[in-house]
């Protein structure tokens, strides 16, 4: 590794650290500060001060602030995510079951995505005729114009098993065995991987355009065409290849925004995943669950960032500039 | 004036200059007038089928749901209006802290945008739920707030460039304040791609806003939104699956409208592209021109910035 890539290593390090910092003080500072602390929201809305302050004390938060956000820093550096107060298990053990179906469904809708993305995406630079350009172009605005619950509908209503056209998979829940039913758990999950795919796909379609749209005039395009290639060839070969770091940030975030973004999708399909668990929490007041679970899902945004980060400059070495800066 | 002309030439960006106009109109409309009172419940014909009375038949408790989605239409636009608005002052700042000269500043900003860009708005939204519970606030503050990142991040670039350029420092050597500086020639360059950014955020507000009302994070009960009809009628898709197709479909259809307004604006605000706003421009600044030659040094640096370079 050269002394500029570890600068910049170092330098992302750093920064990664120090959002991880502020991230914590901003979940810590909106569940404490905003009107109505964790104590009197917990215990309802007209319970008796005797028994707000007696839970106040029992959950620590009679002690001063930066008391109680130093102790929740080092239990977070310990690993320890604290307990739900509602199911008595740990916020660890919760997050990770939820995983176990959010992680499947996003990987499939991914899956999905890419499918629809990447091939419409060249189609929609690369097409011949003006016109189908502009239609495979409309057809991927309109895409990521269904809000998520209406498309996961309008698939219940054309594939659901006893509601739609065709009743071919399972529109709710997921079963009760988990993955051990492993084909009925993969059916659960079809349909809202196809549901999230197809929107994210839509965007996908839209970045992958672009990127190779501005690549269409390039040197290297150039340089592919006078050695014999035709323009679709080289696009396809050399373009791809060149638009490939942009399209893995794109697909990296992407991955971190859809664990939130599957919300809707998880709730409508009824799904037990870490978004449907997040407004469960939400709505059932579980504050300290909420807290253990906003930090968690943050620093995983934080980490994907920083993963893509990573993997776009070892994907891009023209990025590493003499000064190991990006550009 | 003439970019709007310039938009109304495409097919596309005619369609979405229509749908837009009729949005705003319909909810203007909605507050004078709607066919059926909102709140006029009919026990006996709930989920009647489309008819000369009910357009689009009723709901669950007998009321109308074409009315309901037309009074959904003034509170959507309020939401996105609002939307943008949060979004557009808190981009400013952050580009106004970004250019800045001070290094300490606009090297913090840059790591903080950087940072906090990869939340999503849902888990804001998910934090300020708790302790505000759904409101239209809610949607308003954490879309803004996300909204107002990105276009900081996107119009940095061009924010960038004009601060840096040969103008802006002739401005400055001659006395004009930072704030005049930016007012008059920082914002007018990074205008056009923070316009067409808005447009579609405003897309991403209306689609934001259906999700959050349906985890009941968003607009409350009881009042009329497009993500309201929606979430009302999923609870009863296996009997009546008819209904959720309106609120859905305008929802669509609306969000096309700005995501084709944002693309048609992209070409229309870009004066490289774009004669007809060259020729515009260059008639606007003639008169500008003449007053030049008298020394008036405050005239001088009110000029517009010229028509931009196409490259850096």
């Amino acid at each position: 590794m050269s002394m500029a890539s570890m600068r910049f290593l170092l330098r992302r390090l750093a920064l990664f650290a120090v959002a991880l910092v502020v991230i914590s003080v901003l979940v810590f500072v909106a569940l404490r500060i905003l009107p109505g602390d964790v104590a009197s929201v917990m215990a309802g809305h007209d319970s008796p001060p005797e028994r707000v302050a007696a839970l106040r004390m029992q959950l620590g938060l009679d002690r001063p602030l930066t008391q109680q956000y130093v102790d929740w820093a080092v239990a977070l550096l310990h690993g320890n995510f604290g307990v739900s107060m509602l199911t008595g298990r740990t916020i660890s053990e919760q997050v990770g079951a939820r995983a176990l179906v959010t992680f499947p469904l996003i990987v499939m809708g991914l899956a999905v995505a890419l499918l629809i993305g990447i091939p419409l995406g060249c189609a929609s630079c690369l097409a011949k005729s003006e016109r189908v350009r502009g239609l495979f172009h409309l057809v991927a605005i309109i895409g990521g114009s269904i809000p998520a619950l209406w498309g996961g509908l309008l698939l219940i209503l054309l594939l659901g098993k006893g509601i739609g056209l065709v009743g071919l998979f399972p529109s709710q829940g997921f079963p009760q065995d988990g993955w051990a039913a492993f084909p009925q758990a993969v059916a659960s999950l079809a349909l809202p991987a196809l549901a999230v795919g197809i929107i994210v796909g839509a965007g996908l379609m839209r970045y992958t355009r672009a990127a190779l749209e501005e690549l269409m005039t390039s040197s290297a395009i150039d340089m592919a065409m006078s050695c014999g290639m035709t323009r679709t060839r080289a696009m396809l070969t050399v373009g791809l290849r060149l638009a490939m770091p942009q399209l893995v940030s794109v697909i990296g975030l992407t991955f971190a925004e859809m664990i939130t973004g599957v919300m809707v999708i998880e709730n409508l399909f009824d799904l037990p995943g870490l978004g449907e668990g997040l407004i469960t929490d939400v709505g059932n007041r579980d504050l300290i669950a909420v807290q253990g679970e906003l930090f968690m899902l943050a620093a995983f945004f934080l980490t994907i960032g920083l993963a893509v980060d990573l993997l776009h400059r070892a994907l891009d070495p023209r990025l590493n500039d003499g000064e190991g800066r990006g550009l | 004036m003439t970019v709007l002309k310039s938009i109304w030439a495409h097919a596309q960006g005619r369609y979405a200059l229509i749908v837009l106009s009729a949005w705003v109109l319909i909810a203007f409309v909605s507050l004078l007038w709607t066919p059926h009172s909102l709140w006029a419940t009919d026990g006996y014909h709930v989920w009647a089928a489309p008819s000369a009375d009910h357009w689009l038949g009723t709901d669950g408790t007998g009321a109308d749901v074409f009315s309901w989605l037309m009074a959904g239409s003034r509170t959507n636009l309020l939401i996105v209006v609002l939307t943008i608005g949060v979004s557009a002052v808190i981009g400013l700042l952050l580009i106004a802290a970004m250019v800045s000269s001070a290094a300490m500043l606009s090297g913090v900003t840059v790591v903080a945008v950087d940072a906090l860009i990869s939340i999503p708005t849902v888990l804001i939204a998910l934090i300020l739920a708790v302790p505000m519970d759904a409101s239209i606030a809610v949607i308003v503050i954490a879309c803004g707030l996300g909204y107002g990142l990105n276009l900081a991040r996107v119009a940095r670039p061009q924010a960038l460039l004009a601060a840096r350029s040969d103008y802006a420092e002739a401005a400055r050597a001659a006395g004009v304040s930072p704030l005049r500086v930016l007012v008059s020639h920082i914002v007018p360059n990074a205008l056009p791609t923070m316009s067409v950014q808005l447009s579609l955020s405003a897309g991403t507000a209306v689609l934001a806003e259906s999700g959050l009302t349906y985890l009941g994070i968003g607009v409350p009960s009881g009042v009329p939104s497009w993500g309201h009809s929606l979430a009302t009628s999923v609870k009863f898709i296996n009997v009546y699956p008819l209904t959720v197709l309106w609120p859905g479909l305008i929802v669509t259809c609306v969000v096309v409208a700005l995501n084709l307004f944002g693309d048609a604006l992209r070409e229309a605000a870009d004066p490289v592209a774009n004669p007809l706003l060259r020729q515009a421009q260059v008639r606007q600044a003639q008169p500008m021109e003449a007053a030049v030659v008298q020394p008036q040094s405050e005239q001088v640096v009110s000029q517009p910035p010229q028509p931009k370079q196409v490259r850096p």
